[in-house]
């Protein structure tokens, strides 16, 4: 039996179940060169001793005789990598609607308030706009960041991954409670600083337990302030929680006028107040000093005399 | 619907309820200053310590997840019953779940105020032809004309899509975003629901420059080692442009018509129909009427991407390929295919290896 006198399709036909055997057959015979299984089917019923080798299968994949490469070009073709691209900001575009889908999946899970929500600090525009290098107004971006505090009050238990996963995206990298304010305390010899500012006013004070003098500039309350309501309105934190007998205060103010020095002082010792008893504070603020004045002067502009005062209207 | 929400309802109030609010009525703002006793003090002191009681959450917090799994499971159980409602109008499923152009009726065009025009005296009389008439004062658009157009614009949907074009979407109105993207979605193409920016196509490299393209296959699979190639490449633009409101987006429609890109689009009594290569004489002020439309040409999109798919796995290439590239170097694939082993590139794109390999079957290559 020769492998030529055997037809193509019974040598599939039987190879199959030859195959697992032949690796058997050849050991038990003792052959020394041992074909593996697969090498070619002609081995099927030729010894390995057989000089003829037969030429390897014809490979009709190669259609005209071009290489396989060169057809790969007339397969291809080029498209938008997104299919945002004709907005002209692709990765915005796909980021908001990413976010939208992301809000209509989780929008009936329970939320918490707004306060109770944990912070976090979402990233800047400039910084945003920086990684994304296109045209994005702020009004746009603020619709993402608007949607990403609505899923921020998801309620922290039902709080699914995808949506942290979204969040961290757009999240600055810095910690919003590393910014904590200096601590003010009240040093070994029992004195408390404040600031106060009003109009172009600024007013240091020391306050400290004491007797109830109060010094400004070096002067007393009387020589500094000619008017009454000044000098009230100077120690007005003390008047207004009964405690003009217990502190001492050493003030220094420079700027502005008198009106304005007295003002500062109040926020100033204020400050200082809170520092020695901080639980006063709901009683300062119903006093009216723990609010920074913000009023300034108003700037003249051009076409007015003044900040709002404008020359008198003439007919022709 | 008041009992399957009751229960959410009193979930939320248990997770809005704060023991703080009792306390602010005893804090009255009409105190004198000057006049304050020490009983202002002992307020200020109860709320601090009240304060700090409520710093930490306590046990009520605990509550809300087992409360939502409970609503869940209750929304289940009886959630089927009460009445069955008889089939009716549902607006999500014309977004998620579009008509197809052999579901088009005139029942469903005139459900969708298809028909509804507007006021005569504002009319574009080259519209004329699809005017069935008028009522109240307002003209009716001939549903079965808008139904004839629907259709053959949805066949040059389907076949610009089986024939690997570029169509793209466009609906600037609020509201038309999610049909718009839909579309795109269903037929592989392009969205727009923001301005249009005039120059995008006359002025193409300055505006879309920067976008991204990316070379696929005919199994719409990515071949990364073309990248370098397509980095200097001219910018695209599309094949097929269907504008849901052409009266706002004349602009879109001109730079078309300079660059013989057709477009398809909705056109109103007041709209004019030469804008458009396939006008849709339709009501383009109704939401849902642009969410059939937009829908129906969507599908029509994807029955043309499912046609040219068909086609490419039966070996026959239905697009033309893209000119000017060369063959990617050795180098170049050496590169791609470390970075794929290398977990650099996440996406499971076969790379030239693949699409090398399986090359389209054709009838000679079979033996016998």
């Amino acid at each position: 039996m020769k492998a030529s006198s055997l037809s193509i399709g019974f040598r599939r036909a039987t190879c199959s179940f030859c195959r697992l055997s032949r690796q058997a057959q050849y050991e038990s015979n003792g052959f020394r060169s041992f074909h593996p299984p697969g090498v070619s089917r002609r081995h099927l019923a030729t010894t390995t001793t057989s000089p003829v080798t037969a030429a390897p299968e014809l490979n009709f994949s190669k259609r005209d005789g071009k290489p396989i490469d060169e057809r790969l070009l007339k397969r291809v073709r080029i498209v938008p990598a997104s299919p945002s691209y004709f907005s002209g900001k692709p990765v915005f575009t796909d980021g908001l609607l990413s976010m939208q889908a992301l809000l209509r999946k989780f929008q009936t899970l329970p939320c918490v308030e707004p306060n109770d929500a944990p912070r976090v600090a979402w990233k800047r525009f400039r910084e945003y706009l920086g990684q994304v290098n296109e045209p994005v107004k702020a009004a746009k971006y603020h619709k993402i960041i608007q949607i990403l505090q609505r899923l921020n009050r998801i309620h922290p238990s039902l709080m699914p991954e995808e949506v942290t996963e979204a969040m961290k995206r757009y999240k600055r990298d810095v910690n919003p409670h590393d910014n904590q304010a200096k601590p003010s305390f009240v040093d070994e010899n029992g004195v408390s600083r404040g600031l106060g500012r009003r109009k172009t006013s600024t007013a240091r004070v020391w306050l400290v337990e004491g007797e109830g003098e109060v010094l400004v500039n070096g002067k007393t309350l009387t020589q500094t302030f000619g008017k009454l309501h000044d000098r009230e309105s100077a120690i007005w934190a003390l008047k207004a929680t009964n405690r003009t007998d217990k502190y001492n205060v050493w003030a220094l103010v420079s700027g502005g006028g008198t009106t304005g020095q007295a003002e500062a002082l109040t926020l100033a010792i204020a400050k200082a107040l809170l520092v020695q008893e901080p639980l006063l504070k709901p009683a300062l603020r119903r006093a009216g000093c723990v609010t920074r004045d913000p009023r300034i002067v108003e700037r003249k502009k051009p076409g007015h005399l003044k900040a709002r005062k404008m020359p008198t209207w003439v007919k022709r | 619907m008041i009992i399957r929400r009751s229960l959410l309802r009193q979930g939320c109030r248990a997770l809005q309820f704060r023991g703080l609010t009792p306390y602010r009525r005893f804090l009255s703002s009409e105190i004198d200053g000057i006049n304050t006793t020490s009983d202002s003090l002992i307020d200020t002191q109860v709320l601090a310590s009240r304060e700090a009681e409520e710093t930490d959450p306590g046990p009520r917090d605990t509550f809300a997840a087992q409360n939502y799994e409970n609503f869940k499971h209750q929304q289940q159980m009886l959630g089927k019953l009460g009445s069955i409602v008889e089939p009716h109008y549902q607006p999500h499923t014309l977004v998620n779940n579009p008509p197809r152009p052999s579901e088009v009726t005139l029942e469903l065009l005139l459900a969708s105020q298809a028909h509804l025009g507007h006021s005569t005296s504002l009319w574009n009389p080259a519209n004329a032809r699809y005017i069935f008439g008028i009522r109240e004062g307002v003209h009716i658009i001939s549903l079965d004309v808008t139904a004839a157009h629907l259709r053959r614009a949805a066949k040059v949907v389907r076949e610009v899509a089986r024939r690997g074009g570029l169509i793209l979407f466009v609906g600037t109105r609020p509201g038309q975003d999610r049909c718009v993207v839909k579309a795109a979605e269903l037929a592989e193409g392009c969205h727009l629901f923001e301005r249009w920016i005039p120059g995008t196509i006359t002025n193409g490299q300055q505006i879309l420059g920067k976008c991204t393209m990316k070379v696929v296959d005919e199994f719409d699979r990515e071949v990364k080692e073309f990248e370098d190639q397509i980095a200097d490449r001219p910018v695209l633009k599309p094949d097929l442009v269907i504008c849901l409101n052409p009266i706002e987006n004349y602009i879109l429609l001109h730079e078309c018509g300079l660059n013989g890109i057709p477009t398809i689009g909705i056109i109103d009594t007041d709209a004019n129909p030469t804008w458009v290569t396939y006008p849709i004489p339709a009501n383009d002020d109704s939401l849902r009427c642009v969410q059939v439309i937009a829908g129906v040409l969507g599908r029509a999109g994807e029955e043309g991407q499912k046609l040219r798919k068909e086609a490419a796995a039966n070996g026959h290439i239905t697009f033309n390929p893209a000119r000017n590239l060369e063959m990617p170097d050795k180098e170049k694939i050496k590169e791609v295919a470390r970075r794929r082993t290398s977990g650099l590139d996440y996406e499971e794109e076969l790379g030239i290896g693949a699409a090398l390999m399986q090359e389209p079957k054709s009838k000679e290559d079979e033996l016998d």
